[in-house]
């Protein structure tokens, strides 16, 4: 019994010596994984750990604030709240979506911009689920927001205009690039036209992160790291927002452009267009249907007409072709030609606007008149190329070099560009058509009113929107007598009985100076001569003639120079030189 | 009285540093756990602490032969609080476990451990093995085993009922059966194994299958092993500090107070933070063989003693091979350390068990 007691306890003792070894077997196994894990994998697990906690967001930077020239903002910044989910989590957003449609508006819009969010993969971990949340959505959702795990509300800076018809061409918008390989952050938007564009480097600013350390239930904890976006730098034009209201609400029933030019320092006071688009819809994303209707409307309301629209400069033109012929050909200002109402040249009649003729007249009174046949008798002797190069010195058919994207250079027609782009020889008749500012001559508004705007400083202008502190022009190359005999001639357009302007001078006391301008935008055959032609109102719409007029304020100490072109509105007289008289009055008014 | 303060003064103090430290570990990670801030928590968490400490000392100064006598009937007191758990009690985590005893909830499977240890420990010392054929008497021990087993599976609680059966095996092994009756055992096992899985509940299996590859499923069976893993993984040889632990803190390991608090241990102290608590786990198993070698010992107290360090032991190396993915989450707390009454209660008593027995070596001479 004791025997087989004591063999009973060695056994015990044999076996606990045993398990000793099986326990030390297993501590082993247990140590070695925790070598493996936490020595030799620590840095793959430690990257897992952050992958798991952190969450980069990009910090999108604020566009730089646009100003007027009295230090208005035109194109400021407001807070747009956002809906944003974990990008890891994209699965949940259609479940999500089908829920929360029915606190949060989602437009068409707004499924397209999600889809490509879901899409295209930044470095942000988040995905933008839905914008432009209002008030009364952030309210409900807050209620709810226990039910959306990651997901969260956020606040962007956004674009946003406050008068978003008036300063549409001149600003533009901004909005996506469309090659997806330059954008590079989702949501970054950038200057499409206008301004926006031009400065779009100095507005946009750059773009920081920020790390967040979240928790596994997609609750933001804390800030870890950033760095801070650097907000755009603010841009100041020389647009008076003012001004630019003005003229806006005397154009909206139209179609045309104003603009006005500071004679001292080149400054775009104005630039109006019209008919506008709302680029305040087109910074928030205007859906692809709004989007094609604007671009085959043949009033073409995208078009910036004060930089991009081409008219032939009409009767404005006689301004240049007068100072031309005292200026290069020693004319002499007192020659009087007599006009019956047309010229024969060649085997062609030339008629003047004024079928029963202005009689005898010199070129002062047939600037004032806007008299056809004395410059068709001056056309005889000018030799176009000389006219063309002389006329380019005043921007006519030359880029003016604004700081607006999409400028068009117009057209100034010599001898060369005839045969390169007509193939023929060009045909004295035809210099008799440049010379009243019809033909092949296209300008646009802005370089009407920079010709008008040199005329009247006698010095070589830049216009410019951007806001110059310190400028400095050359004198234009032209003597100051025959300038002055311009400018008087202009003078009288406007405050002389008979002058085409008449109706439209200042009842302020101050003078403007300008010329009357009726651009054709049809040919008058001899058929229509005879059985006589044909009223405006008679026309169809798209055959009405334009009209025009340019002109500065006030007449002895220049100030603004200004071009208004209303489309098919006939005689020059009639709408645009008013329309100018009104702007030119307000301005004077409150900016003299 | 004077008997008792004699008693204590035999008492291994270092012994019972080394489990206090242990148990202060737990201390540490469960601050950690509830940031500090859960007061209620904490002092619960102290409150078990102190109990359990003074529970330990209570049964050391007691005669061990006491424990030995009433084995049988502190068996069976607490078979009756078992069943009366798995019919009344308190549902939680899916189970039927927790008894409300005025206010504190207590979990008779835990303790059920320990007094199986010592029935089995009283059986197989005073069962002599006579012939090695002979294994009807074997069948008293078993329904000791299989009684306490059946019921914790009925709760259902899967991962107590492998435990108590592992511990119940080593106790049988321990005890110098032969081998014959593990093989037989053994075999058995394997034919009702395929029976068996067919008893498990779907996402029993489905732990069980994620341990071979957890990246197969990381959002569900999976998740909390891969996070474990990239918690203890991520702290590295140093840690990342006492509080700081990124994946314990931001809920991405979970249970972190409980099962998988070996992981925000890892994930704060490191390296060195595992290996010396493993080191601490080693020092005290040896210093129980230690004491086991005594040549006086019968074979009660060995049974008791194995039986107790080797519950102790293997818990604590299971609970940490499951939490680094060496074995499948089955639900089982790192002993003193993980937050938990019943659990804690059942290690301390062990211990005062093994107090008490190294008194009764060290007194008679």
């Amino acid at each position: 019994m004791i025997t087989r007691d004591l063999s009973n306890s060695q056994r015990i003792k044999r076996r606990s010596l045993i398990l000793a070894a099986v326990k030390s077997a297993f501590t082993l196994v247990v140590c070695g994984k925790l070598y493996y894990l936490q020595i030799k994998n620590k840095s793959k697990y430690g990257k897992l750990s952050d992958l798991n906690r952190t969450k980069v967001k990009i910090l999108y930077p604020e566009r730089g604030t646009i100003f007027d020239n009295m230090g208005n903002p035109i194109a400021a910044n407001r807070s747009d709240f956002q809906l944003n989910i974990f990008r890891e989590k994209k699965e949940l957003i259609n479940r999500y979506v089908s829920k929360l449609k029915n606190i949060i508006y989602f437009s068409r819009r707004d499924y397209e911009e999600l889809k490509k969010n879901i899409k295209t993969k930044d470095l942000s971990d988040f995905i933008v689920i839905k914008k432009n949340l209002t008030w009364e959505e952030l309210e409900i959702f807050e209620l709810v927001s226990n039910k959306f795990p990651f997901s969260f509300i956020t606040k962007e800076k956004v674009r946003s205009y406050e008068n978003n018809l008036i300063f549409s061409h001149v600003l533009g918008y901004v909005g996506y690039k469309k090659d997806l390989k330059e954008q590079k952050l989702n949501n970054l938007k950038f200057g499409i036209s206008g301004i926006e564009k031009t400065f779009d480097k100095k507005l946009l600013g750059t773009d920081g992160w920020i790390k967040l350390e979240t928790n596994s239930k997609g609750r933001i904890k804390k800030e870890l790291n950033k760095k801070i976006a650097i907000p755009g730098e603010n841009i100041n034009t020389s647009l008076i927002a003012p001004l630019q209201e003005k003229a806006y609400s005397l154009l909206s029933e139209i179609r045309g452009a104003a603009v006005v030019i500071d004679c001292k320092t080149g400054g775009v006071n104005c630039m109006v267009s019209t008919p506008s688009f709302d680029n305040d819809e087109f910074s928030n994303g205007v859906s692809s249907q709004k989007w094609n209707r604007l671009v085959i409307d043949e009033s073409n309301p995208l078009l910036n007409r004060c930089v991009s629209g081409l008219y032939s400069p009409g009767s404005t033109y006689k301004l240049l072709t007068a100072l031309f012929v005292l200026e290069k050909m020693g004319f002499n200002k007192n020659t009087k030609y007599f006009c019956p109402g047309f010229v024969e040249f060649g085997n062609r009649k030339f008629h003047c606007w004024k079928k029963e003729g202005h009689k005898s007249l010199d070129l002062s009174e047939a600037i004032k008149k806007s008299c056809d046949c004395y410059f068709y008798n001056l056309a005889k002797n000018i030799n176009i190329d000389d006219l063309s190069s002389f006329s380019n010195q005043f921007s006519i058919g030359k880029l003016t070099d604004i700081d607006m994207p999409d400028e068009s250079g117009g057209l100034m027609p010599d001898s060369k560009w005839k045969k390169k782009n007509r193939g023929e020889k060009w045909q004295r008749g035809e210099t008799l058509n440049t010379v009243i500012g019809q033909g092949f001559t296209l300008s646009t508004p802005l370089q009407i009113t920079l010709m008008t705007a040199r005329i009247a400083s006698g010095k070589n202008l830049q216009p410019k929107i951007l806001k110059r502190n310190r400028y400095f022009f050359e004198n234009i190359n032209v003597s100051e007598e025959n300038l002055d005999f311009i400018r008087n001639s202009m003078l009288r357009v406007v405050n002389e009985f008979e002058g085409t302007a008449f109706r439209s001078r200042l009842q302020s006391g101050l003078k403007m100076a300008g010329k009357t301008g009726t651009s054709q935008v049809r040919r008058i055959t001899k058929e229509e001569r005879e059985s006589g032609v044909l009223k405006n109102e008679e026309l169809a719409y798209k055959l009405r003639d334009h009209s025009l007029f340019t002109g500065y304020a006030p007449y002895d100490n220049p100030r603004f120079a200004i071009t208004v072109v209303a489309e098919h509105m006939g005689n020059g007289s009639k709408v645009a030189a008013p329309i100018s008289k009104k702007i030119i009055d307000f301005a004077l008014r409150s900016f003299s | 009285m004077l008997e008792v303060i004699e008693k204590l003064k035999k008492i291994d103090w270092f012994y019972v540093f080394l489990i206090f430290f242990l148990s202060f570990v737990g201390f540490v990670m469960i601050y950690s756990a509830t940031s500090g801030m859960e007061y209620n928590v904490l002092f619960s968490h102290t409150m078990k602490m102190l109990v359990g400490m003074i529970a330990m000392l209570i049964i050391a100064v007691v005669d061990i032969e006491f424990w030995k006598r009433n084995a049988f009937y502190i068996y069976f007191f607490f078979i009756i609080l078992l069943i009366w758990a798995s019919i009344f009690g308190h549902l939680g985590k899916g189970s039927r476990r927790w008894i409300n005893i005025s206010g504190f909830y207590m979990q008779p499977s835990e303790l059920i451990k320990i007094c199986i240890i010592l029935s089995l420990a009283k059986f197989f010392d005073e069962k002599k093995i006579k012939d090695k054929g002979d294994y009807f008497f074997l069948i008293f021990p078993i329904i000791i085993v299989l009684v306490p087993v059946g019921l914790i599976l009925s709760q259902p609680d899967l991962g107590t009922a492998a435990i108590v059966l592992f511990i119940s095996f080593i106790i049988f092994y321990i005890s110098g059966l032969s081998w014959k009756f593990f093989t037989t055992i053994g075999f058995g096992f394997l034919i009702i194994t395929p029976y068996l899985w067919s008893l498990l509940k779907n996402y029993q299996k489905q732990r069980i299958l994620t341990l071979f590859n957890p990246e197969n499923d990381p959002l569900g069976s999976g998740y909390h092993i891969i996070q474990s893993q990239i918690a203890i993984g991520s702290g590295g040889t140093f840690g990342k500090g006492w509080m700081k632990g990124t994946q314990s803190h931001l809920d991405f390991l979970p249970e972190k107070h409980t099962d998988f608090i070996f992981s925000m241990l890892g994930e704060e102290f490191g390296f060195l933070g595992t290996i010396s608590v493993i080191g601490l786990i080693i020092v005290i198993t040896y210093l129980t063989y230690r004491i086991l070698n005594n040549p006086k010992i019968d074979n009660f107290k060995r049974i008791l003693g194995y039986g107790v360090i080797s519950n102790f032991f293997f818990a604590a190396l299971i609970n940490m091979s499951m939490v680094i993915g060496i074995l499948p989450v089955v639900g089982l707390p790192l002993p003193l350390v993980s937050y938990g009454g019943s659990s804690m209660l059942t290690y301390f008593i062990g211990f005062g068990l093994i107090l008490s027995l190294k008194i009764s070596l060290d007194s008679k001479y």
